[in-house]
Formats: structure tokens, sequence, C-alpha cells
């Protein structure tokens, strides 16, 4: 997004929902990661300690998680930017 | 940073609450599609079997093709609604007429 047609104070003011947000947005990332990765890798109450096996697939959760994410973003700020230089034809 | 805008008249340093509620909202919609994209491409594409902790060549190339897809489908939704707003007059079914 180009926020440089704004003057410098509406900018900073931009600037600070942005981080406001982005905050947000950290929040419900953990949430969501948390409850993903409880409903996929916990399944066994027998004890009410986290077993190793379980402790690995949270981990591996986590790695997948945040990979699928990261490579959505890739793929969506690309697809974003050629429909913006398609609009600017 | 704040100094440049003075000397070349770029206009009032005042802030139009209008365009910050329009940046706010153009924000919005692009965290809340990248978002609703992540779910539906992982619950799509990531079996959860957590062999290992990074994507596997398949899950990639299926990540890829998902987000360009959905980008598809979204737009392609947008012109249909767009196609039956300008035939029937322009209500959504289900959806109460805004009056004004």
């Amino acid at each position: 997004m180009d926020f440089s047609r704004y003057n410098a104070a509406e900018q900073a003011q931009i600037q600070a929902m942005v981080e406001q947000k982005q905050m947000k947005d950290f929040l419900k990332m953990y949430q969501n990661l948390v409850e993903r990765c409880f409903n996929d890798c916990v399944s066994d109450f027998s004890s009410k300690a986290v077993s190793t096996k379980e402790q690995t697939c949270i981990t591996r959760c986590f790695g997948k998680i945040l990979g699928a994410s990261e490579r959505v973003g890739e793929r969506f700020s690309e697809l974003n930017q050629q429909m913006m230089m398609g609009q600017q034809q | 940073m704040a100094m440049w805008g003075g000397g070349f008249g770029a206009g009032s340093q005042a802030v139009n609450p209008q365009n910050i509620a329009v940046a706010e909202q153009e924000l919005e919609m692009v965290t809340d599609l990248f978002n609703r994209i992540s779910n539906v491409c992982y619950n799509k594409c990531i079996p959860p079997k957590y062999a290992e902790d990074t994507l596997n060549k398949g899950e990639s190339v299926c990540i890829d093709r998902c987000v360009a897809k959905f980008m598809d489908v979204n737009l392609k939704i947008s012109e249909l609604l767009q196609k039956r707003g300008q035939e029937g007059g322009g209500g959504v079914p289900g959806v109460p007429a805004a009056t004004s």
C-alpha cells in the first residue's frame, strides 16, 4: 500500500495506526498458533505433562505454520504488485 | 522528517480524519484478506502430519497455487457481484437495502 499521497502529519498518524494493528495481528497470530498446534498435536490426557512426542510435534507445527505464512506473504505481495502494475496501464 | 513538507507548499499539515479512516480501512482489508488466505491454504495444503519443521516441496507448491487461485476466485466473485448489481438493481439477497 502506498501512503505517500498523504501529508507528513497524516503519515505519522497512519504509521502509529499501522503499528497498533501490527501488534494486534501479532497477538492474533500467537493465539492461532497455540490453538492449531494444540488441536493437531495434543490428544492424550493420561498425563498432564507434555510428552516428548507432543513437544516435537508442536515444534514442527510451529515451523510449518510460520513457513506457510511466510510463503503466502511472498506470493500475496507478488500478486498484489502485479495487480497494481496492471491497473496503472 | 517533519520539516520537509512546510517549505514546498505540500499543503497544510492538518490531519484529515477521513484520510486516516480510508488508510485504516485499506490496511484492514488487506490484512483480513491475507489472514483468510493463510488459514484456508494452510487447511488445504498442510496435512497435520508434522514429519519435519519446514514445508516440503509439495506443500510449498500447493501453497503457491492456492494463493494464486484464491486471488482469482476473489476477483471472479467480485466481478459476478458487480454484474448482478448492474442487472438486478443492486440488492444483495438477504441483506436489507441501505436507507439514507
